[in-house]
This record gives C-alpha cells, sequence and structure tokens, in this order.
C-alpha cells in the first residue's frame, strides 16, 4: 500500500467526508453551489445526491449516521460486528452492537474516491486474499488488515451455502485479525419445515455467541420494539414495491439504492424508517399525476437487475438510467420477501412474517427474516429448482412489468457466474431479453464505466430496446 | 503397482471396465463428503469423478463461466465427450460454490449431449458446521441418500449391510495408515508419486479388490531399498488435485520426495476409524462430515492448521509446497495464512497457483519447485 494511504484513518475519512457532506444542502441554493466550486473531486457524487432532492439528502444523513455510530462506538462502550449485506442489522440494534457492512463499506468508497477502493483492494491481496476473491468484501477489508479503520471485535456472516468467497473472506479475517467469528450456515432448499427449523436452531446458536461477546443476554422487549420498527418498514417497502410496479414508475433509479442500502445498514431503526416514508411520500405525489420518477420525465424502457448494481464512481450507472430514460425495476438487493408482497404470492415459502408475540415467534421472525434476505435467499440452491434464481426472476421481471433484464456481479461471485449463462439461456427461452455485463461491480480497473455503459448501449441497440 | 497406476491415470480404467461387464452399477461422486460405504452396501461401485485426460475445454467453457475453476469444468468436460458413460448415477454435492453449480450445468448439457446424464442423478446437500444442528441435517442426508439409492437402484440397504461396508472401508483406511507410516520414516522407501496413485486409486477401485492389492503392495515396500539420500522431504497441501503427474513433477529429478500431503484425493483420513458397532449412519456422518479438515468447514482453520503440523512432525517434512486451482479461493486464502504461520515456525513454505488439468503449466511450476529446492538446501 503507497505509504500515503496510510496516513489517514480510513474511517475517519469516510466519515468526516460524509459528515460534511450531508451539510452542504443546509445552505441556501446559491451558497450549494458555491461549495460545489471548492470540491472538484467531490462535486459530481455530490450532486447526484443532493440533486435528487430530500430523499438523497436523507441518504447522505444516513451514511454519515452510520460512521458516526462506528468511530464512536468504543467510547460509548458498545461492540462493532463486521458483517455482511445479506445479513439483517436488526439484531445488532436490538443487542446494542454496532454493525459494519463490508460490501456497503466497499460500494461507498467506490461510489466517492476517484480511485475507487483500489488501494485497499490490492492491499487485501497482500494480505493473503486471492485476487481471484470477491472485491465487495475485499475492498473494505483491506483498509481493515491495514489498521486503518475502528477495530472490530467479532465476525457474524451468514454466507457458508451460499457464496464461499464471502464466507471465505471473512472466515480469512478472523484468522487474519483474529476475532471470534460464527457464521450461520444456509441449506441448499428454502420453504420446507426442514430448513426453516435449521435457520432458527442456527440463529439461537449465533445469539448465543454473540450474547457471550457482549457479556449481555438477548432483552427480547427491545428485539420486539426492533421488529415493530421492521413492521412498519415492511409495510412502507410493500406500498413503494406497490407504486413501483405502474407505469410509469415513479420511482427514480437511486430511490432503488436507498431502499437496500437503509435496510443493510439500519433495517428495525428509525431513520430507515423515515427514509421510506419519504420515498412513499414522493412516489405517491408522483403517481397522483401520473408522472415518471425519471429525471427525463419519460419512461422509454424498464430493466429489471437479476442481481446486482454497478458501484461506480459518482453514482454514474444511475445517472445513466435516469438521463436515458430507463427504469430501474430495482434488482436481487432491493427486492423483498415479506408475506404482503403480491409477487410472493406465486412462490411458496419464500415470505416472511413478523410475530413479536412471544420470545420464540420473535425468534422464529428473525431467522426466517434474515435467511430471505438477497442471496442467501435464492442463490442457496440450484438455480432452477423451486423458490431459487429462475423463479424468483420471473416472478419480479413480470411483477414489475421489465422489458429486459441485465445481470450484473463481480469476477468473485463464483455461485453466479457457475451457471448465469444458464440462466440467462432460460431467460431468453422466456421472452426476456438479457444482458450479461463483463464488469467488476466494485473495481473499474476490471472494464472501466465507459466500456461498460458502451456494453450496455451496444446491447439495447442491438436488440432494438431503444 | 500397475492397477493403481491404470486406476489413478485412467478414467476409463480396468476395475471399472471389468465390473461393469459383469452387469453391475457405477456411481459417481464428487466430494469426499459422500459415504461411500452406502453404494459398497449395495453392490454398487462408488467412484470418485475426476477431470484427467481432457483435451479441451469447449463444453466445460460452454456451460460454466469463465471465472471458474478448472477442475469441475474438466468433469463436465469429460461428461459431454461421453467419457462417463459407464455412469449409471453421480451425486453432487456442495463441497464448493462451483462444484455444486456442476449439477446445473451437468443437467443443462444433458439437454443438449443426449445420453451424458446418468439417469440417477442426485444433490446430496452437506452444511458447514457440525453443530448438533448441523450434524443432524447431515444425517437425515444420509438417510435419504440411503433412501433414493435403494428406490432407484432396487436395492436393500440394511444396516447390517452398512457396519460390512464400514469394515471393508476402515480394512483400506488402516492400510493406507500403514502406508503413511512407511513414508515417514527416516529411510524413506517409496516414492510420494507411488502413494498418491495408490491413494487416488482407492477412489474409483472396488474396495475389496483395492485393500487386497495394497496389502500386497505394502509387502513390497517393506522389501525395497531406500530411497536416495539427501532428498529434500516435501508435503503437498491444497486445491483439490488427483494428478499423479503433479507428484511426479515435484519428485522429477530426484532432489525431493513427497513424504505428506494434505489433498482432497490423498491420504488424510486414514487414522480416522469409523465405529464398527452401533448406529452406522450417525457414525458415517461423524466421520465424514465430523472430522472433514476441509476449508469449507468455515471458522477451522486451528484445527486444520494443528492437523498439518501433526503431519509435518511425524513426517519430518523440510518444506510445504502449497498450491492453488485458480479461482479456488477456500484453498488461496487459507495457504496464504498456512504460509504466514508455517514460515512463522520455521517451516519454509512454496505457494503456487494453478490451473488444473494436464499439466499444461509444467514448465512455470517445475521452475518455482526448484528454486523452492534451492531456497531450503
Amino acid at each position: 500500500m503507497r505509504p500515503e494511504m496510510r496516513e489517514y484513518n480510513y474511517d475517519w475519512l469516510m466519515g468526516s467526508m460524509l459528515h460534511a457532506a450531508s451539510r452542504v444542502s443546509n445552505g441556501t441554493p446559491k451558497e450549494t453551489e458555491l461549495t460545489y466550486r471548492y470540491i472538484p473531486y467531490f462535486k459530481n457524487v455530490a450532486q447526484s445526491f443532493i440533486g435528487a432532492g430530500e430523499i438523497g439528502i436523507q441518504i447522505l444523513k444516513l451514511f454519515d449516521r452510520y460512521y458516526e455510530n462506528i468511530l464512536t462506538a468504543h467510547e460509548r462502550g458498545q461492540k462493532i460486528a463486521a458483517s455482511t449485506f445479506c445479513f439483517s442489522p436488526s439484531i445488532f440494534y436490538a443487542m446494542d452492537i454496532v454493525p459494519i457492512c463490508m460490501e456497503l463499506l466497499t460500494a461507498l468508497g467506490n461510489i466517492v474516491w476517484r480511485r475507487g477502493m483500489f488501494d485497499y483492494m490490492d492491499y487485501g491481496v497482500e494480505a493473503g486474499l486471492p485476487e481471484t476473491s470477491c472485491s465487495s468484501q475485499r475492498g473494505a477489508l483491506g483498509a481493515y488488515f491495514a489498521g486503518l479503520c475502528e477495530p472490530i471485535d467479532f465476525i457474524v456472516c451468514d454466507t457458508p451455502g451460499v457464496c464461499d468467497t464471502n464466507a471465505n473472506a471473512f472466515a480469512f479475517t478472523a484468522t487474519f485479525l483474529d476475532k471470534p467469528y460464527y457464521a450461520l450456515n444456509y441449506p441448499q432448499v428454502l420453504g420446507d419445515d426442514r430448513s426453516q427449523n435449521y435457520h432458527v436452531e442456527d440463529y439461537k446458536e449465533l445469539v448465543r455467541f454473540m450474547e457471550a461477546q457482549t457479556g449481555n443476554k438477548l432483552d427480547y422487549d427491545r428485539l420486539g420494539e426492533v421488529l415493530q420498527e421492521v413492521e412498519k418498514q415492511d409495510a412502507l417497502i410493500a406500498d413503494i414495491e406497490d407504486m413501483h410496479t405502474l407505469k410509469p414508475t415513479p420511482l427514480a433509479p437511486i430511490h432503488n439504492i436507498a431502499l437496500y442500502a437503509g435496510k443493510f445498514t439500519f433495517s428495525g431503526n428509525k431513520e430507515y424508517t423515515r427514509l421510506l416514508e419519504m420515498i412513499a411520500d414522493s412516489a405517491k405525489k408522483r403517481v397522483k399525476i401520473g408522472a415518471s420518477g425519471l429525471k427525463t420525465g419519460d419512461e422509454k424502457l424498464r430493466v429489471y437487475m437479476i442481481y446486482i448494481d454497478h458501484y461506480t464512481l459518482d453514482m454514474n450507472f444511475w445517472n445513466w438510467f435516469d438521463e436515458n430514460s430507463v427504469a430501474h425495476m430495482g434488482g436481487m438487493l432491493s427486492h423483498h420477501f415479506r408475506d404482503n408482497i403480491e409477487y410472493t404470492e406465486a412462490l411458496e415459502g419464500i415470505s416472511y412474517g413478523v410475530d413479536t408475540s412471544s420470545p420464540e415467534s420473535m425468534f422464529n421472525s428473525i431467522a426466517q427474516m434474515n435467511a430471505r434476505l438477497p442471496m442467501v435467499r435464492s442463490i442457496r440452491g440450484p438455480y432452477d429448482q423451486p423458490n431459487m434464481w429462475l423463479e424468483e426472476t420471473l416472478a419480479l421481471a413480470k411483477n414489475f412489468r421489465a422489458d429486459c433484464l441485465i445481470y450484473n456481479g463481480t469476477p468473485g461471485c463464483r455461485n453466479t457466474w457457475a451457471n448465469v449463462k444458464l440462466m440467462v439461456r432460460d431467460l431468453e427461452k422466456h421472452g426476456y431479453p438479457t444482458h450479461i455485463m463483463n464488469d467488476d461491480a466494485f473495481d473499474d480497473r476490471v472494464e472501466s464505466w465507459v466500456a461498460t455503459r458502451e456494453r450496455l448501449e451496444e446491447f439495447f441497440q442491438v436488440r432494438g430496446l431503444l | 503397482m500397475d492397477t493403481f497406476y491404470d486406476a489413478a491415470t485412467r478414467v476409463r480404467n480396468k476395475p471399472i471396465l471389468k465390473w461393469k461387464e459383469e452387469g453391475r452399477s457405477v456411481v459417481g461422486y464428487t466430494c469426499s463428503y459422500v459415504p461411500a460405504e452406502i453404494f459398497h452396501a449395495a453392490d454398487i461401485l462408488p467412484i470418485r469423478l475426476r477431470g484427467i485426460e481432457t483435451d479441451g475445454m469447449d463444453i466445460g467453457d460452454t456451460y460454466y463461466g469463465p471465472f471458474i475453476c478448472s477442475f469441475p469444468k474438466c468433469i463436465l468436460q469429460l461428461a459431454g465427450k461421453g467419457m462417463f458413460d459407464f455412469l449409471d448415477g453421480a451425486v453432487i454435492t456442495p463441497g464448493c460454490d462451483a462444484m455444486r453449480r456442476l449439477d446445473e450445468c451437468w443437467r443443462k448439457a444433458g439437454e443438449d449431449y443426449e445420453g451424458i446424464l446418468p439417469s440417477y442423478f442426485y444433490y446430496f446437500d452437506v452444511p458447514h458446521k457440525t453443530e448438533p444442528h448441523g450434524m443432524q441435517w447431515f444425517v437425515k442426508e444420509i438417510r435419504n441418500l440411503i433412501d433414493s439409492v435403494e428406490r432407484h437402484f432396487d436395492v436393500r440397504i440394511t444396516d447390517e449391510k452398512l457396519k460390512t461396508a464400514i469394515r471393508a472401508y476402515n480394512q483400506g483406511r488402516k492400510l493406507l495408515q500403514t502406508v503413511e507410516d512407511l513414508r515417514s520414516q527416516a529411510e524413506i522407501k517409496v516414492s510420494g508419486t507411488d502413494v498418491f496413485a495408490a491413494t487416488v486409486a482407492s477412489t474409483v477401485m472396488p474396495r475389496g479388490e483395492f485393500t487386497a492389492d495394497l496389502e500386497k503392495w505394502i509387502q513390497s515396500i517393506k522389501q525395497n531399498k531406500p530411497l536416495k539420500n539427501g532428498q529434500k522431504r516435501l508435503m503437498l497441501v491444497g486445491s483439490i488435485s488427483d494428478e499423479i503427474d503433479l507428484v511426479e513433477l515435484v519428485e522429477k529429478d530426484n532432489h525431493a520426495v513427497v513424504v505428506a500431503e494434505n489433498l482432497c484425493f490423498g491420504a488424510r483420513y486414514e487414522s480416522n476409524q469409523i465405529p464398527e458397532n452401533g448406529n452406522p449412519v450417525q457414525a458415517l456422518a461423524e466421520h465424514y462430515l465430523g472430522k472433514s479438515v476441509c476449508p469449507r468447514m468455515y471458522g477451522k482453520y486451528k484445527e486444520r492448521l494443528g492437523f498439518l503440523k501433526d503431519k509435518i512432525e511425524c513426517a519430518g517434512v523440510d518444506g510445504v509446497i502449497m498450491q492453488n486451482i485458480r479461482f479456488c479461493d477456500l484453498h488461496g486464502a487459507e495457504n496464504a495464512l498456512f504460509e504466514r504461520d508455517l514460515e512463522a515456525m520455521g517451516i519454509p513454505c512454496l505457494r503456487i497457483e494453478r490451473e488444473y488439468g494436464p499439466l499444461i503449466e509444467t514448465g512455470r511450476i517445475k521452475l518455482r519447485i526448484n528454486a523452492f529446492l534451492e531456497r531450503i538446501s
């Protein structure tokens, strides 16, 4: 790692920047414009969020708060748990633990820094992670390996059985940093009684582990409060998802990342509820007048991302959708599998409910909710089996009336790169033009955004979509 | 020894073809978590699926994506070329992401290439933990597999038959442990290549035949003269390998001898005998899952390091060669940790990333091995 990179604590660097960014819009529009002149490197990304109005600003505030929590956790006597995007942080909040979602941190760094997370990713390799490992963890973890972050206290993930590279990155980190580690393990099926019971038994073991790490027993009253907040959030998401099916959709592309970034960081917290309320309110206003959420106001095409988005500098990926009148119909990360959502009706056993009536029901609720987060839900078993990737994608594509589908991932996604060609072949047979992006969602050195954009445009042109 | 080499270096080897000529069934499996005893108990020949003898990757690359380990791709390639047409069944396990996707890739290739998919095609779910609920899951998976085999092949797998199969496999394990003890001695009488050929052969030969041949071979090893003095004693660890050529390459110039391995196909569970009394399904589960030293069992690095250290001490190892197949993150990352910890203990290590297959990188790998040998000389 370049010596100058070691001069700055990474958490402090990101935290300070996000803190400043979240306040840029506090001034008058003229003052905001003037501020942009003083932050030329960050102008585009700041404009992407601030230009999205109160929702964009609320996202910045959310990230600011996230880093503030990390930076002050130990002062406040809280433990820090490193975790992953497909693990609900709600249990951490119920147990007064500060969570860190590694993939989100890597994505944020990529969106904000001109050199992305390249130096930290490379340091991850120096530390021992293979260069072929997933860049989504390797970026943020590199900063941790270099000792540039607030030390984590323990590690929790839930990807064994679903994603080797994810589970392996966390297992490696536990050994490299000598931290306690617990991983939930998911069977290859979802929805039958046997796997449901396994989820609960494994989750109970996890809570015992976290109790041992914190020295505190799980407070069921507090867990109930968090789950009731989740209940409110789920109801709001159901409303938003419902409006998202309309043509034109009232949601802007940036709202999709807000939906899942909020869930990955603040599920069960009022901050996320507030963000969802803002998204729902703004969407309702547009629905009333039949307006599109796109900046151009004209919805030409509806794209559903069958896996993840592209976290390149300045939010260029989402901006491209906005500027080209393409509606982002969400992806595996943004959609939601609560039992009150229409598309889950076609997929028996894929949804979860929330029941706070007893400790046992709460355990069951949170364990099943966790098992239905992105990737661990539908990439666990063979893609063409019941409730898995193909069925889920077809149900979502139909529900959101997608015109075409796009796969994006990282070369480290062994679990999808091993079968994505088969998946795409089947989707095409079902009548969906489908494009495979060959970039790395977190590392522009694999393929530059410009090249990625050209390939996207070529796909839309060749298939007569735009 | 010729039988072992034939079995270890040919997909369609003599013992398998002879078994088929007798009208008996053969089932292939992809991972060390599958209890071969189940098939033995049903008079079915269980064989580990392998990727040797590939001469291209056109089929493997068609169904798998580009960022995938070449081992399962080679298996798919062979399947697509009809090299596994003797199989009556196949069992796929989630050993790793690339291997578990062989299920989908093979099935889909079977839609395009007629007759390449065995009539019995089974997905065997193996958990990643040994806590009580993990073990319980695995026990149920074994029972489901037994039921499925009974139904498809119209056989009956009783507890008694399973116990007999466990005894037969234990006997082979005991003999392989004897070989391990022999190769660990100060005076080495057997090459690592020969030992590896025998252990690989154990995964594809009928157990009774293998055990009988092994017993004879052990007697002949004892009569052997010691190998040349001054050879470095090496250990080979890392990603899955059934390539005799790789061990041969290490030993080629007589500067080194491989005295131990920790490879999926190598000898590593031999000291573990499966209890022959009691509940055989539980015993199989506790052996195959509970005793696993594979990095897919996350969070057990210290146990695996301890296992490695024991082998290093026992076999008087001078240096460790750690290889991982490209895109095998599990072994790639763990090799880095092993290197860090073993080097700190004064044990020289060499880390190599490579492709699986018919030694397409012989020159590069040999160069690095030679440099390593110079370093430890």
